[in-house]
């Protein structure tokens, strides 16, 4: 039914797409697969009609199609339900099922009754107790899906149902009753295409698979033939480079001590500890709770029971300022929303953490600007920040400098704890590699640094030691010759699975 | 060119209007004794601007400025009956306000409620305890010569007036632009999150700023009352929307799209000098309001069609 052959797009020079196959069936449910960044929402994008491929075609029934945006994609009967749900939650099933479609009419009012029966018709077959007058507000996440899933095929008839993720943030009972739901629309004749970091669910309830690896289709095929190991190997894919990997820290003394600190939604517990000059890297897949620790650890958000403590003094929930007052930093994940002040100038932004720093005279809080201009020039020269006046606004610098100051903006303090959540999001090269000297330098200079990243590459450059989440749990603590790709890949899809514990 | 145009264009408009009125009524407009006239009309006005100004600097909305001018002006008069010294009585009020405000700023920040929600509650139960303690009645008498010369006459040349604008303008400018704690307003106004991910403590500095838009709005109460020898328990009723639109005119002026001190005493000057000369030429008072309505929708256009070209 669906045919994509050699879709490719680029982003400013970074390829998202470069070369990815993908072919589905009616009436069955393709898996795909791969890991942070390779590519699968690009993919899904350019079917969505959200993104233009710059080569490549995307056939339907055989026959070419270009998608010109979200309504054509919509006429087309493509249905895509996305991680983040976009439901009324005042509405009930019902009501949420017809936002966006056309309503059955009696005169000018709409018709609730003929609403509800094209509902209940729907619902029978795909989610036979799912309650229809609740508001959605209401429900459970999977019965939320389910909601989505219904609202689907609703309207013009539905040929292609793309699911992201849906079981990500589902317990295995509501899980399952999912699955039974993806089946009932594959058996109605609609295409599925199943998105999910479960390799146990995906070889449980798809046809087929594909797998992306760096923007490209590396492999594909029944899922018969194949298995996790198989699949693990094609996602993580990359032949053993040899480069100096940094080596495992010991000997310095322990910087921070998180001892069975909860996180995540399932209550889970985390203990680990960072030494002096050593950086633990954090890898999950994205909705493993890694930011949700890391803004624990940072005190952005109150915790639930365990122990953080610096340089051996606990530190309280909630309060950064205990961190910063003991030498944390934070480099946060977004950088427009979380990090720069979009507003005020490059100078204010550098300065914000540190204001006694750019004081006129030492014992006043009054601020001088030529201190300010100052500080920003010191940052500037170290860091070497491409920018052509301090007072002007962050935005006018590119992402790579952008994410400098957020950097910049910790120096002149004696740094102890640094914490990186994904420092280079959407850089560029070159200034990834600045970026990573610069955290490297923080390093060397004493700092405990903890990092979390979906960049593989990126985590095997940087981290000394590499923990691994996965469904809330510690899966996988490797370093030195353990750290390999494979490993690392096969310990964060373990869900519910045997859990191993390497040392 | 278009640069200038962008800081300087509010001020320019302020100009441009007075040049029209001087030239439409040169005798009763241009007068020497009328433009005193008109910073005297402005003085309060301004004041309750320029202290909702640091509220707006954070971010958030101070809709309980007109119940605290009011509550203000009766709160010094009742303890002026009580026998309680001006000095000690306007503390007294100074304090109480500064309450209310860190109130509002408390549960604004605390609890992340909507600053509108909050402070028109808040303006609300102020004006109920405003009611409460004058029985809904205008209160006069045994208010002393010494307490009304505050805000009366003239100090070295200027009227006595203007001087506690001068000084509660500075006093703002200061606060938002010369010490760290403006940094810190302006940074959560600019972007909260970023702000408290970065260390900021988003909690106390918005309740600073909502108690300095307090205690401002009650020194207009103390400062209406003193001028006019008497105070009203609805007293500060037009101090609300005018301050907003001095604002909002100021954010158009010399930082685009920031809430400045600077910017809203030229916001208050235009709709001052607008108010003043229209009743000069003779326009009635409901004619006023629809051109000082325009005036503002004008403004906030310009600066619309300003940011879609930068």
């Amino acid at each position: 039914m669906l045919d994509i052959r050699g879709l490719e797009k680029s982003f400013g020079g970074v390829r998202a797409l470069a070369g990815a196959n993908l072919s589905v069936e009616a009436g069955s449910v393709h898996g795909l697969l791969g890991e942070n960044g390779a590519g699968k929402s690009t993919l899904i994008k350019a079917l969505s009609g959200l993104v233009t491929p710059d080569r490549g075609e995307i056939r339907l029934d055989g026959s070419i199609c270009e998608i010109h945006g979200v309504q054509h994609a919509e006429e087309l009967g493509f249905r895509f339900i996305h991680q983040e749900l976009s439901v009324v939650p005042y509405f009930t099933a019902v009501e949420n099922a017809f936002v966006g479609r056309s309503y059955p009419r009696r005169g000018p009012f709409f018709n609730k009754q003929a609403m509800r029966n094209m509902v209940a018709g729907t619902a029978r077959d795909i989610a036979p107790d799912l309650p229809l007058d609740l508001p959605v507000g209401r429900m459970t996440t999977g019965q939320k899906q389910l909601v989505e899933i219904i609202r689907a095929l609703m309207g013009s008839p539905a040929r292609l149902v793309v699911m992201d993720e849906p079981t990500a943030s589902l317990s295995d009972g509501e899980a399952r009753r999912l699955h039974s739901a993806v089946r009932g629309l594959a058996e109605r004749g609609v295409a599925v295409i199943f998105i999910s970091h479960r390799l146990d669910e995906v070889t449980e309830i798809c046809d087929h698979f594909t797998v992306l690896r760096n923007g490209a289709t590396v492999g594909g095929g029944a899922i018969g033939e194949t298995n996790r190991g198989h699949l693990v190997e094609l996602m993580s894919g990359r032949q053993e480079v040899v480069v100096a990997r940094p080596q495992p820290h010991t000997g310095s003394e322990v910087v921070l001590d998180v001892d069975g600190l909860a996180f995540g939604d399932r209550g889970n517990r985390v203990s680990f500890q960072i030494h002096a000059g050593e950086i633990l890297g954090l890898y999950g897949l994205v909705g493993a709770g890694r930011s949700s620790l890391m803004k624990i650890i940072w005190g952005a958000r109150r915790q639930g029971v365990g122990r953080i403590s610096l340089d051996g003094v606990a530190l309280r929930s909630g309060r950064i300022s205990d961190r910063i007052d003991r030498g944390g930093a934070y480099v946060p994940e977004d950088r427009r929303t979380q990090g720069l002040i979009t507003v005020r100038s490059i100078a204010e932004n550098l300065a914000l953490t540190n204001l006694p720093a750019v004081r006129k005279w030492s014992r006043l809080p009054i601020i001088s600007w030529k201190a300010l201009a100052e500080r920003a020039a010191a940052v500037k020269s170290q860091l070497t920040i491409r920018m052509a006046s301090p007072f002007a606004r962050p935005l006018t610098l590119s992402g790579g400098n952008q994410q400098k100051l957020l950097f910049g903006r910790w120096f002149g303090r004696g740094i102890r704890l640094l914490i990186l959540d994904e420092p280079t999001r959407g850089v560029d090269v070159g200034a990834k590699a600045e970026l990573h000297a610069i955290a490297r330098d923080f390093a060397a200079r004493g700092a405990a640094v903890l990092l979390t990243t979906s960049d593989m590459d990126e985590l095997l450059a940087l981290a000394n030691r590499v923990l691994v989440i996965a469904g809330g749990e510690v899966t996988a603590t490797l370093s030195g010759d353990e750290l390999k790709p494979a490993r690392i890949i096969d310990a964060a899809f373990q869900h519910q699975e045997r859990k191993v514990s390497v040392q | 060119m278009t640069d200038f145009i962008r800081k300087f264009g509010t001020l320019l408009a302020l100009v441009a209007i007075v040049a029209l009125f001087a030239a439409l009524s040169p005798d009763a407009f241009g007068s020497a004794n009328n433009l005193i006239n008109i910073t005297q009309q402005m003085t309060l006005l301004s004041i309750v601007a320029v202290g909702a100004t640091v509220v707006m600097a954070v971010g958030e909305f101070d809709l309980s400025t007109a119940s605290i001018v009011s509550f203000g002006g009766i709160l010094v008069v009742f303890l002026l009956k009580l026998g309680v010294t001006p000095p000690l009585a306007c503390l007294a009020v100074l304090a109480g306000a500064a309450v209310f405000g860190a109130i509002s700023g408390l549960i604004v920040s605390r609890f992340e409620v909507l600053s509108f929600i909050v402070t028109l509650a808040m303006g609300t139960i102020i004006g109920g305890i405003t009611f409460w303690l004058c029985d809904g009645a205008t209160l006069f008498g045994s208010i002393p010569d010494g307490f009304r010369n505050i805000a009366r006459g003239h100090v070295a040349g200027l009227p006595t007036l203007t001087w506690w604008l001068i000084g509660t303008s500075v006093i703002a400018w200061v606060v938002l632009d010369k010490v760290e704690l403006g940094r810190r307003l302006y940074a959560i106004g600019g972007n909260r999150e970023a702000a408290r991910l970065a260390g900021v403590r988003i909690v106390s500095n918005t309740v600073v700023a909502f108690m300095i838009s307090a205690v401002f709005s009650a020194l207009v109460g103390i400062l209406l009352t003193a001028r006019i020898g008497s105070a009203n328990p609805t007293g500060g009723g037009g101090y609300l929307l005018n301050a907003y639109a001095a604002i909002f005119l100021g954010m158009t002026a010399f930082r685009e799209g920031e809430a400045n001190v600077a910017g809203t005493l030229v916001g208050s000057a235009i709709i001052a000098v607008i108010g003043n000369g229209l009743t000069i030429l003779g326009v009635s008072t409901f004619l006023q309001d629809i051109i000082t309505g325009l005036i503002i929708l004008a403004a906030v256009l310009v600066r619309r069609a300003g940011r879609a070209r930068g």
